[in-house]
């Protein structure tokens, strides 16, 4: 298909008994921002590095503008690469940093000094180009390295974890610059982070790693409302969904929230619910629960309000313009109520979703 | 116990002023955070705060006993860095009393400081256990325990929590938090973090290019921040800013094609240069209101609590709006703004807040 930039199919990579990609799959389309995102652990690392060309696979193909590169030379797969380390030369100066891959390629200086005003232009180091690394803040330092991952002229990119590590401040701008470049080049990015707030506000496709599989692929809207495994609730969110065991019994799931009426597709034995921190809101009423506050984290347009629910600790999100709310937090003990449906039932043992919540019992 | 006063605190390193002249009075038994960016100056001030480093010019009180010249062993200060400082090979109980057995405190008092400060910071069951077995985010609680079972009359933090892997990053602010209510210590507190500002303090001192720009409650200074500088530092977005081709003023009065209001400033109003308005003070709704200024959105992105953070275009003008989440999913290209008239904070040409 001429609109799939990338297309990984049945990827597989053992290390001994120990599987790490287990025939995983997803497609990255042109143009688009995609974004793979899991917990550490997942196999992250060697996805990047299975896909750049820097480890071999067992089995399964690496689909790159319609021609299988999966035992191609990772020289030849022309994909860019921005790694998760950013070590710069430091005997080079900005510009040469950036030019450094392009030079191993034997660019000549003609496309060199193109690519080099393109991407300073995009990440606004154009006053840098004549400094050395060590003349850098962090954040520049930064945008450098990307600017050296980005200086190669391709189609598709993969972009492993680069803004790990950066302040709130320096993130924020590299997000925006980073959507913005994606945007201008019209190109594939392919972004493997397990932050989910970094997920959250640069994807337009999502994909879930989760145990060497992608377990969901999606728009970022529907991967978010429609979680399709309790790896998915939980990779995708911020704060992290909150996760309760409990029990079936015919249409009735109960746990420390109390009883609440579910629709099931199917009926498993054992199953877990999961309900995003804004599905709580403060407040008695029907299907209220006496609940003890913890910490109130104060994110600025809102806090993360930790709670304790019978021995379970919860996470709930108040906005700061929220008054009321936060007037009865200042008292340790509170009313929580959940909006039914909120809380998705889970297979306990696939992780897949197999109800969602209807009412209060 | 003390408050700690700064009189014209200075300090140069070669040509570079890393701290200002600083004039501040830090407020016994509360905790004061300093926030800034790196380069700011705030662990500079700390270090002379706890005599690692000596000010060019200035004098600095603890209560009312000047200590400029006072080494840091008589400072009567307790300290906790970035890396957890633990004594390998012994317990946990063995590492919060060392300090005391030196100060000749009878067994009992031992015992009940070190159980007390156990018990806040959720270590009791850890207290028998070597500190080699456990998680860096327990030995920073030791090392927060130590300091306080001492019982200094000042307690210095510097980044505590920087260097903590995530997972243990949450249960430390909130031992923190739950410690720094019950301590009547005076708290200092150094991080570049807006959240841990924002969840620690009683007051936050905003550092910039080695001053306090500003010192305040984190609710106000979130909410009515002095400068452009903290209402773009503090928030994730930082506060929009509007450019001065988007104002007219006339008179008292100022209008904008940004909102649909006349606000009038008063004697104010001559200088109002930008205004700012933080992306949740924008009110977003898909379909046409009367008064509305229509915008297009040019990104759609989620953030915490599943919000969404729209880009926004009026004219040529961008803007970050916050929105609820069912908003955020319904809008299509087309939205139409409002914003409170409270939500605005004008600003002159220097960035200092009217």
């Amino acid at each position: 298909m001429a609109d799939l930039a990338l297309d990984v199919k049945g990827l597989s990579k053992s290390y001994g008994n120990k599987v790490v990609l287990d025939n995983l799959s997803f497609t990255a389309a042109t143009n688009d921002f995609s974004v793979i995102c899991g917990k550490p652990g997942n196999g992250k690392s060697v996805l990047v590095r299975t896909i750049m060309g820097l480890e071999t696979v067992d089995a399964g193909s690496i689909i790159v503008r319609g021609k299988d590169v999966a035992k191609v030379s990772a020289g030849e797969r022309n994909i860019g690469y921005v790694p998760q380390s950013f070590a710069l030369y430091p005997h080079y100066s900005v510009q040469e940093n950036i030019e450094y891959p392009l030079t191993l390629s034997k660019a000549t200086a003609a496309t060199k000094k193109e690519a080099v005003e393109r991407v300073a232009e995009l990440l606004r180091i154009k006053d840098l180009l004549g400094k050395k690394p060590e003349q850098l803040s962090g954040g520049q330092k930064q945008r450098v390295a990307i600017a050296r991952g980005l200086a190669k002229t391709t189609d598709v990119y993969v972009l492993d974890d680069p803004l790990v590590g950066l302040d709130f401040k320096l993130r924020e701008r590299l997000i925006d610059d980073l959507r913005k470049t994606q945007e201008e080049l019209k190109v594939s990015f392919v972004y493997l982070t397990s932050d989910p707030l970094e997920a959250l506000s640069l994807a337009r496709t999502v994909m879930i790693l989760a145990q060497g599989k992608i377990v969901q692929q999606d728009s970022l809207d529907v991967v978010y409302d429609l979680p399709n495994s309790i790896a998915s609730m939980n990779s995708l969110g911020f704060p992290e969904a909150n996760i309760l065991p409990g029990e079936l019994s015919g249409t009735t799931f109960t746990s420390v929230l109390g009883s609440t009426k579910v629709k099931m597709d199917s009926n498993p034995t054992n199953v877990v619910a999961g309900i995003r921190p804004e599905g709580f809101f403060i407040g008695s009423g029907a299907g209220s629960i006496d609940a003890k506050v913890g910490l109130l984290e104060n994110l600025g347009s809102e806090f993360a309000v930790y709670f304790n629910i019978k021995n379970s600790d919860l996470v709930t999100v108040i906005s700061r313009t929220d008054n009321e709310s936060l007037a009865k937090l200042k008292s340790k003990n509170v009313s929580i109520n959940y909006k039914p449906d909120a809380l998705v039932i889970f297979d306990a043992q696939s992780g897949k979703r197999v109800g969602q919540g209807v009412s209060h019992v | 116990m003390y408050d700690i006063r700064l009189e014209g605190v200075t300090k140069k390193f070669g040509d570079f002023t890393a701290v200002n002249n600083i004039n501040f009075t830090i407020p016994k038994s509360s905790v004061t955070v300093l926030l800034g960016p790196s380069g700011c100056g705030k662990t500079t001030l700390m270090r002379m705060i706890a005599g690692l480093e000596s000010p060019t010019n200035g004098k600095i009180f603890f209560g009312e006993h000047e200590v400029t010249n006072v080494p840091t062993r008589r400072r009567n200060i307790g300290m906790v860095f970035q890396y957890p400082v633990i004594y390998r090979g012994t317990s946990v109980r063995k590492n919060l009393e060392l300090p005391l057995l030196s100060e000749k405190l009878s067994k009992a008092e031992i015992d009940k400081r070190v159980d007390e400060v156990a018990e806040i910071l959720d270590l009791k069951d850890v207290l028998k256990r070597f500190v080699e077995e456990l998680d860096n985010g327990t030995r920073q609680k030791i090392a927060v325990a130590r300091e306080v079972a001492r019982q200094p009359r000042i307690i210095l933090f510097d980044e505590p929590i920087t260097n903590i892997d995530l997972t243990s990053k949450l249960e430390l602010k909130r031992s923190m938090k739950e410690l720094f209510g019950r301590l009547k210590q005076t708290i200092v507190y150094v991080t570049h973090d807006q959240t841990e500002a924002m969840t620690l303090a009683d007051q936050i001192a905003l550092m910039q290019d080695g001053v306090i720009t500003q010192s305040d409650s984190p609710k106000e200074i979130y909410d009515k921040p002095n400068s452009q500088f903290a209402g773009w530092f503090l928030g994730n977005p930082g506060m929009n800013f509007v450019p001065p081709e988007f104002i007219k003023v006339s008179g008292t009065k100022i209008t904008s094609p940004l909102f649909s209001q006349t606000i009038d400033l008063g004697s104010k109003a001559a200088s109002a240069d930008t205004f700012g308005v933080r992306a949740e003070g924008i009110s977003v709704s898909g379909t046409e209101e009367k008064g509305a200024v229509q915008a297009r959105v040019t990104r759609k992105a989620l953030g915490a609590g599943g919000q969404y953070l729209l880009d926004l275009a009026v004219g040529s003008l961008l803007i970050k709006a916050r929105v609820s989440h069912s908003v955020g999913r319904s809008v299509q290209n087309s939205v139409w703004t409002t914003i409170a008239s409270e939500n605005i904070t004008f600003f002159d040409k220097s960035g200092t807040a009217l």
